[in-house]
Formats: C-alpha cells, structure tokens, sequence
C-alpha cells in the first residue's frame, strides 16, 4: 500500500518551476531517501505535502486520500521534523513536546502519557524539566524530533535531521529512525550525509531541477553507473592540479579536487588511467596513491546529476 | 474552539514569562501616573499666603486678615517681610499680603492704600487674592467713603457690616478644566501604551516566525487563521484588563474623575483596542523580523500620539498640525472622551465611533491581504 503518492506535481514561483511535474510514491514500511543538491526542490516538495504550500499543479494523496480535500486528515498523520529546529526556547522539554501534541487534538492522559512516551523515545525522559537553552545542539535535535512523534504519526518526514550534531547524537538519531520504522512509521528521510542515507534508507529518489531522476533501492542505483568508474588520486597537494587539463582526457567524466585528493569520474571502457596520471605529473603534483572506488550513491549522484550533493 | 483555547493557554504562558510581557500589562498605570505627575499638580493644592501686618491692631485690618484666613483653600501664615520675600522666593509660599502702616486709616477715608500682593507666581496665583481680598476692602472702602472721615458713623456701620448686615456669601464652584486635563492626558497615555502592548502581543507571530515554530504550528492540523485570532482574542482581552485596571486604578487610587460613565468610556476604549490591535497586525504584516516591527512600532506610534495629543494637549499644536491629527486613529478617541466629558451622548457620537470602526476595518484589510500574498513559507500566515 502506498502511504505517499504524488502525481505531476508542480510548484512554480513565476516562470521558475521549483518542483518540475514530480511523480513518486512512498510505501507503506519504506524509510523512503529524498536526495537533493540545495535548491533541487525538496523542501518545496516536502512542504506541499505538508500542506504549507499549494502547487501549481499536480496532486498528492496520503494513506489513498487527496491532501488539499482532507487536509485536516493529512496534517493529523504527518509528522513533520524541520531542518531547522523549531522549538521554544522559553518552556521545557515535556512543555515543548506536550503544547506540540496538543495541537492534534490530544488531551488528558494520552497527552501525558504520548509526551513521556516521546520524550523517552529520544532519551530525554530525565530532562523533562529542563529548558531547551541548556541543552547541547544534539539534544536539541532530538527534542525536534520529540515534537514530532508524539502523536504517533503514520508518515513521518525528516528534513536534515542530523545537521551539526555530535556523532554521538548522531547514531542516537539514526537508530530512533530505524527503531520508529520498526514501530510501524512510513519515513521520508532528507540528509545531505550520503552514508546515513546509504545506512539507513531502503529507497532512494534522486531529485534535481525540481524533478525525480532516479528511483530505486541503492543497489538499483549503483547499477545505473556501472559503465563509469571513479578513480581517487592521493596527492601532496592538489593546488597545481589543472582541473580543465584532465577533463579533456578522453573518457573522463567529471573531476572534483580535495585538499589532497584529485577524485575522477570516469567511462568504465575507456583506459584513460596512465593519461590522467600523466598529466598529474606534469603539472608537478606529488603522487601518493592510486584507487579504484567500488560505486557508491555519491557517484550516483554525482553522475547523474553533474554536482555534489553539498553543492 | 478546542485549538484556539490551547493556542491563546500557549501565548499567555509565553508571555508572562518574559519580563517585557509582564512590563506591558503595567505600563498603562504608569502612563497615567506619569500624567498625573505632569498634570495633576495645580489640582486640589492650597494656596500658601503669608501675611505682615505693620499696620498694628487696628479693626479693620485684623479683619482683613480674617477675611484672607477664611477664604476656601488658602492657608494664611503671619511672618514678617523678610521672612516673607524668602519664603516666597524659596517657593515655600505662593503669595504674600503686606498690610502696610496706616492700612485702615486709608480704608477708613474710602481711599485704601498700603496693601501690597506679592507672588512670583504671577497673576494666576495673586488674582484670586487679590479679587478677593478688593471686594472685602471695596466695601469697607465705601463705607469710609460714604461716611466721609466721621469715625463714630463709620465705626457704627462698619460694625453692622461685620454683624452680617452686609455680609458678603461666597460658593465654590468645582473646577473642572484641571479634572479634564487630567482625564484627557492620562487617556493619552493610556492609549499609547495599549497601542505599544498590542504591538507586542501581535509580535509572537513573528517571533514564532523566527523561531521556526510557526512552520511546524502550521504543519499541525491548526489553520494559520486560528492561530491568528487566538493571538488577537487573547490581545483583546489583556487591552480590556489594561483598561479596566487602569480605569479602577484612576478611580480608587488616584481619586481622578472622568465624569464619563464607566460604560460610554470602557466602550470608545474597547473600539480603540480593535484598532490599535489592526494596526499592530498591519505592522506585523509589512515587517520581516521583530527589530523591523519594533522600529516599525517606535515610527508610527510615538509621533501618531504626538499629533493626536496623546503627550500634551493638541491646542499646543498649530492649526496645520491639528489638521493632520484627524487622519490618525487616537485623535478619534480623544476626541470621543472630550465630547463625552462636555456632555455629549456616546449614541450622538456615532461618527467619531464609525470613524474608529473604519480604521480597524482598514488595518485589518490591508494586513490580511499583506499576509495572504506572502509566498515565503517561512513568513507566511
């Protein structure tokens, strides 16, 4: 059953199309990647699902009901968890989490009971009492995601979850979002760290100029670019590497430099290596190592997409 | 119902916790102490007069001494004339009288001389004295004048004159000119607070804008329409708590009578408040962030009161000035109160109140318009 479905969806902003006639599905029991250069049309996307924003064009249903009919019935089975964190700074943890559950109808006992239950389920059941301004980045998050749940969403989104955190609040995260997966929640999952994407998401929508790309789990993902290869040059310094001079050796792809690593996307046919190492030479960088990297979603993206994913 | 009630808990909560929200509930008070500090001082006080008498023990002299002694509120003190002139120039008194030598004689030849009024207050101080103290003298004068320098004629009549036969009946009028100006000034001040508190009030919305909250209030299944009245109800009900505190507090406290019924007054200062919460939701509409409204508030509010004579009476102001006054909301209320406090029905004043009702109308207009064509998620209401 699928929990999420969008059909031709288009948002415009004037004549530019942030979401381009967008088709997707998420499925009931997905923890569903939503992966996206800065600008790519997520947030878009994610806030007309949310009903913050109305498209232009296009529908979405949630759980086979239209969202701009029920939107009352979308927004009470929807959890969102913003990028920013959107808490007040002024009423304490179990405040915060239980004036945000109120806001979908619950009251009394199941509104104590679903606070401390939120509360617990991010660890900070003991700092119920405490106020936000002294809590650390990480615990702040996870009192973000706190507000979120506590009203037991069925589809539960996550715009960038883990940005600035520690890694240890970090791991905490990733498995609370394995573990709500393992409770029942459908998750549509934002990152721009591809490992937590590749860590914990069982499919993968690649979005760029506002339009899906590619969609599958990673392992079909990988499969699309198994006609190129990626080749990492350790160097002493990358600063006399002459980016334009390697992009002209046939076959290559894409170059991106690093502090001291020259990162070559290739076509897999073509035996380009001995003119790309040539070229290092000459242009007097110091080689240090030479790999072959197995694909990864980061040459996904990169491949299909022509930038970074931290573009 | 069940969303507005735990959005306006939620506001209130959030604004007694800060020390400013706490601030505004109060500033309508000191307002109107602040007023009566400016204003209220030259109402109810005695007039302090000294007097010297170097004119001995003469009848006609002691009375006019009496006569001083026994005018409504005017606290006589005998001194000496150096004593006198410093005690009038520290300002320990308000006027002086000297009854000089040969005082009764000249009153006793109809020609009275050698009284001197001293004040360096001015006329408005020794006008009284004097106005007084000349129709006590005038008669005794025509007395010595009728009886032509015949002392026993003259202490005869004068004696009968003393007895009551000429007696002269004094009755006090209240003024209410000072209870006016009072009314009228703390009004303004009042009302310029509750426009800086609305402001505050509407000012959440912004703060939860920059906080973020209010993209996550509005992925709830709460309406952004909810939300807002639940911000203008609850700014509704701390404006009518300001101003029924500050109406007892006049009252009870400070002893200052509108003489406006409570009901005609707490009613045109109800009709203000939705205006003054229209135009914090106006200013609410056109800023970006919070230091925008707060500069936004300082540039509309404080001159806007000034014009309208929120600080000090608008008959200060040119005829220009006064002119501008009328396409401001505030001018409107004070206006209203005037018109009550000279007699006027609140049902005859049903332009100024339409006037009022137009403006909230406008405010609101325009900022639900503003609001509506916003496209930033992040701002949007």
């Amino acid at each position: 059953m699928n929990v999420l479905e969008i059909r031709n969806l288009t948002k415009k902003f004037g004549d530019f199309a942030a979401v381009d006639n967008m088709t997707l599905s998420v499925r009931e029991g997905e923890i569903f990647g939503f992966l996206g250069a800065n600008g790519a049309g997520k947030s878009t996307t994610i806030n007309m699902i949310a009903s913050l924003l109305r498209s232009t064009k296009g529908e979405i249903d949630l759980l086979g009901r239209s969202i701009s009919a029920n939107a009352r019935f979308a927004k009470s089975n929807i959890g969102i968890v913003p990028q920013d964190i959107a808490i007040y700074e002024d009423m304490t943890a179990y405040e915060n989490v239980r004036f945000f559950a109120g806001l979908y109808g619950l009251r009394g006992e199941t509104l104590k009971e679903r606070t401390a239950e939120a509360l617990e389920f991010v660890g900070l059941g003991d700092k119920h009492k405490s106020y936000p301004k002294n809590f650390s980045g990480g615990m702040k998050r996870r009192l973000n995601i706190a507000c979120a749940i506590a009203h037991r969403p069925k589809l539960i989104i996550m715009d960038e979850p883990t940005v600035g955190i520690d890694p240890q609040s970090r791991n905490y995260i990733l498995n609370s979002v394995k573990k709500l997966n393992e409770m029942g929640s459908t998750i549509i999952y934002t990152s721009h760290y591809m490992e937590e994407v590749e860590e914990i998401c069982t499919r993968i929508a690649i979005v760029d100029h506002g339009k899906i790309i590619a969609d599958g789990t990673k392992e079909q993902l990988k499969s699309i670019i198994t006609d190129t290869k990626e080749i990492w040059i350790g160097v002493r310094s990358a600063e006399p590497v002459q980016v334009e001079a390697l992009k002209a050796i046939p076959g290559v792809l894409s170059v991106r430099v690093e502090e001291q690593t020259v990162m070559v996307s290739s076509k897999a046919e073509v035996g380009n290596l001995n003119r790309i190492i040539q070229q290092l030479i000459k242009d007097q960088a110091e080689i240090r190592s030479v790999e072959e990297q197995a694909p990864n979603l980061e040459a996904v993206f990169l491949t299909l997409t022509g930038r970074n994913l931290r573009d | 119902m069940k969303d507005l009630l735990w959005l306006m808990r939620k506001m209130s909560v959030s604004m007694l916790r800060k020390k400013a929200g706490l601030l505004f509930l109060v500033l309508p008070i000191a307002g109107v102490l602040l007023s009566m500090l400016i204003y209220g001082s030259s109402n109810g006080m005695d007039l302090r007069v000294g007097i010297v008498n170097r004119d001995g023990d003469e009848a006609v002299t002691r009375d006019a001494v009496a006569f001083v002694e026994g005018l409504d509120r005017v606290k006589v003190v005998m001194t000496d004339e150096e004593t006198l002139k410093k005690d009038i120039s520290e300002g320990k008194l308000d006027s002086g009288i000297v009854f000089g030598q040969g005082f009764a004689a000249s009153v006793r030849e109809g020609k009275p001389e050698r009284l001197d009024i001293l004040s360096v207050k001015g006329a408005q101080v020794t006008a009284y004295v004097r106005a007084m103290l000349n129709s006590f003298v005038g008669n005794a004068a025509s007395i010595g004048s009728a009886t032509d320098g015949d002392a026993a004629a003259f202490d005869r009549i004068y004696a009968a004159y003393r007895e009551g036969g000429f007696r002269m009946k004094t009755e006090t009028l209240e003024d209410t000119s000072n209870r006016k100006d009072v009314t009228t000034q703390s009004m303004g001040y009042l009302i310029a607070f509750m426009m800086f508190s609305a402001v505050n009030m509407s000012e959440l919305i912004l703060k939860e804008k920059e906080n973020r909250t209010f993209l996550r209030l509005l992925s709830s299944p709460v309406r952004a329409r909810t939300y807002v009245l639940a911000n203008v109800t609850l700014n509704f009900i701390i404006l009518t708590v300001q101003i029924v505190v500050t109406l007892i507090f006049m009252k009870t406290i400070l002893g200052i009578d509108s003489g406006i019924p409570y009901g005609s007054m707490i009613a045109s200062l109800l009709l203000f408040a939705l205006a003054s919460i229209g135009l914090s939701l106006l200013i609410v509409a056109f800023a970006k962030s919070s230091p925008m409204a707060n500069a936004l508030q300082n540039l509309i509010i404080t001159p806007t009161c000034l014009l309208a004579g929120c600080y000090f009476p608008a008959a200060f102001m040119p005829d220009s000035v006064r002119k501008v006054a009328n396409f401001i909301p505030q001018h409107w209320l004070l206006d209203t109160i005037d018109k009550l406090q000279n007699g006027s029905s609140f049902g005859s004043l049903y332009l100024n109140l339409g006037i009022l009702l137009a403006f909230t109308a406008a405010f609101t207009l325009i900022a639900v318009y503003r609001f509506g064509r916003n496209n930033d998620t992040r701002m949007f209401v």
